[in-house]
């Protein structure tokens, strides 16, 4: 079976006269490249020429040294890559780096784990966000892989409820419909959802019918 | 109180005519098909009912039954499944034997009538049902269906009546639809003579009804005799052409058709849609010889050899804003060289919706998603998401002009007004 594309050799045999030979690359090997330039963590990054094969997750880590996302399956199954991906119009939504092109985000705002907690003028870590200090609290994680998946899946969470309040009924549900997709190997979720369900029902105007 | 002993009478005797004059008609019909249809039924309850009850598992799968009759999470046979339709919605009856609800009151003649003229104790049925198509059932088939089903656990169930536009809600328009549409037997869209291509034919188009969703219909929703298997639009993921230059110019072969039905994978792709739940309920249960049967007939006895699909020289230019796209959002998954990954992706080189002329499907799929499939023996495929709200019309044109060249051997001819008309 032929690949998608040619691939130099097969180009190389075609003659070079064909079209299509003029975007042959080989993946893994040699890619084109493309200039990128997003922010990220509230910074201006780039412009920077990047492989247009690259996965986001690779560009984190490489070109930024932001390393703290982690690569788990590597197929969009168990979420510990994603970032979190701000709109124009204020909202945002999680998407998972590992299956999602570098390009895909020329242009667009997104936030990290790195990217939550208060640092100083040094940039030095001086507090933990809201969420993150909630789950130190309820040891919510073990090994730590999955942990910056969830963070950035509650922050998302914590933000919607904040535009748009629930009722006290609806406060399981909603966090299993917004942390549901993300998969722990070691604690078994109830030290992540009993954080945040501290945190939704004690932080004020998140919930309808509780008074804090 | 004479009187009314009277008119008793008088109404037995009426009922009593009107019932041998049925009965006659049921009989005349019955022996007038080549197997007679009673006959038949009774001899094998005599010698093995149960033998019947196994060929009538068989057969029940082979015709699909469940797909509208056994809802998600429903009791099996119960009915309830939602159908829509062009005309309205339709709901799949419950065919359990309870004797309320479903078809335990039945006689074999009373179901034979049902399946074969659409025509149950009470009414006319709609041609949702496909007696269109299961009228080619032999008789005695027919009957091991009935033994099968009537060996099922009862379940008092009442489903909904269909709820139809005019004049579609008027039944007794399905007599006049009958005399003009209901035939005997539905043209071949391939040629052949040998003993698999003559099972085929009975498997595909008497009990796999595929005709129903893959030839197209006419004004009336009947099917276009002039267009058999040549595929069709009745959902929003339309049916493909399924003849053998449809099947041929996308890759098809015997060997690889015959793993799609008995897996819903193949190199050109899995089953996804409405094709879904046939793999699943129906044709991952056939024999080897009758998945041999349904692709010979599908290919023809002389199956011309797939072509695969070679990239038609394109605008360099046009082809790379689309790579682009590609790389971005779809090679993490279906690979930058588009050959899948096992359980995740299909590939998408020579994939079989992408080489479709009609670019629709693929449309679709970009648009929507697939949800996550789990596949028979063990296989699965992940959930592919939509790219509704990620994409623009302009990058969905420039990814699947990009697809349609490189991978599916089409054109590029794809136009934004085009994404934008299929948008949900």
């Amino acid at each position: 079976m032929k690949a998608l594309i040619p691939t130099a050799e097969s180009t190389a045999g075609a003659g070079m006269n064909d079209a299509t030979a003029r975007i042959a690359e080989q993946p893994l090997v040699w890619h084109r490249t493309r200039p990128i330039s997003c922010r990220v963590n509230g910074q201006q990054v780039g412009s920077i020429q990047v492989p247009i094969g690259l996965m986001m997750i690779d560009f984190l880590h490489e070109y930024l040294n932001l390393t703290g996302s982690r690569l788990g399956c590597g197929q969009g199954i168990c979420h510990a890559c994603v970032v979190i991906l701000d709109h124009p119009d204020g909202s945002c939504e999680e998407v998972r780096t590992c299956i999602t092109g570098a390009h895909f985000f020329d242009g667009k705002q997104v936030r990290t784990i790195e990217g939550h907690a208060t640092r100083n003028a040094q940039g030095e870590v001086v507090e933990p966000s809201a969420i993150q200090q909630k789950f130190l609290e309820h040891f919510s994680f073990q090994c730590g892989y999955c942990t910056p998946g969830f963070v950035n899946a509650a922050t998302i969470l914590l933000e919607k409820l904040k535009q748009q309040p629930i009722a006290r009924d609806q406060v399981e549900s909603t966090i299993g419909a917004g942390l549901g997709q993300h998969i722990c190997r070691c604690t078994g979720y109830v030290g992540y959802y009993a954080a945040v369900k501290d945190l939704v029902l004690n932080t004020p105007g998140l919930v309808k019918d509780v008074k804090v | 109180m004479k009187r009314r002993t009277q008119f008793l009478c008088a109404g037995l005797a009426v009922a009593a005519v009107a019932l041998t004059v049925t009965a006659t008609w049921i009989d005349k019909i019955a022996m007038s098909y080549a197997e007679p249809m009673a006959p038949a039924f009774y001899k094998m309850q005599s010698i093995s009912s149960r033998d019947a009850f196994a060929r009538g598992r068989y057969l029940v799968k082979a015709a699909d039954c469940a797909a509208c009759h056994t809802a998600s999470g429903g009791a099996p046979f119960a009915g309830g499944v939602k159908l829509e339709s062009p005309f309205g919605t339709f709901y799949g009856s419950n065919i359990t034997p309870d004797r309320e609800h479903g078809i335990g009151a039945w006689s074999a003649g009373d179901f034979y009538r049902a399946v074969h003229d659409g025509v149950t104790p009470h009414k006319h049925l709609y041609p949702a049902m496909p007696y269109t198509s299961y009228r080619q059932l032999s008789a005695t088939d027919i009957a091991a269906m009935y033994a099968f089903l009537m060996a099922q656990q009862p379940v008092n169930l009442a489903i909904p009546a269909p709820v139809l536009k005019f004049p579609y809600n008027l039944r007794f328009g399905v007599r006049f639809w009958n005399m003009l549409f209901l035939k005997d037997t539905l043209p071949d869209a391939s040629s052949g003579q040998s003993t698999a291509w003559l099972r085929g034919r009975y498997l595909v188009n008497a009990l796999g009804h595929c005709a129903e969703c893959h030839t197209p219909r006419d004004a009336f929703g009947q099917l276009d005799k002039t267009k058999p298997l040549q595929g069709a639009a009745l959902a929003r993921i339309a049916a493909p052409d399924i003849t053998p230059a449809g099947l041929a110019r996308r890759g098809w072969n015997g060997s690889d058709l015959q793993a799609f039905f008995s897996g819903g994978i193949a190199p050109q792709g899995s089953a996804f849609g409405d094709m879904y739940p046939v793999v699943h309920l129906s044709t991952q249960y056939l024999t080897h010889d009758d998945l041999n049967a349904i692709s010979t007939y599908l290919l023809g006895d002389h199956a011309a050899a797939p072509k695969h699909a070679s990239p038609a020289p394109e605008d360099a230019a046009a082809l790379t804003l689309g790579r682009n796209v590609y790389l971005a959002v779809c090679a993490g998954c279906h690979g930058a060289d588009g050959a899948g990954k096992p359980h995740v992706a299909v590939a998408l080189q020579g994939n079989s919706t992408v080489s479709q002329s009609d670019p629709h499907n693929l449309i679709v799929a970009l648009l929507d998603g697939i949800a996550a499939q789990d596949f028979p023996k063990g296989e699965s495929m992940q959930e592919m998401p939509g790219f509704a709200q990620q994409l623009s019309d302009a990058e969905l044109v420039e990814l699947v002009n990009y697809l349609r060249v490189s991978a599916g051997g089409q054109r590029a001819d794809v136009t934004a007004d085009a994404v934008a008309a299929l948008r949900p």
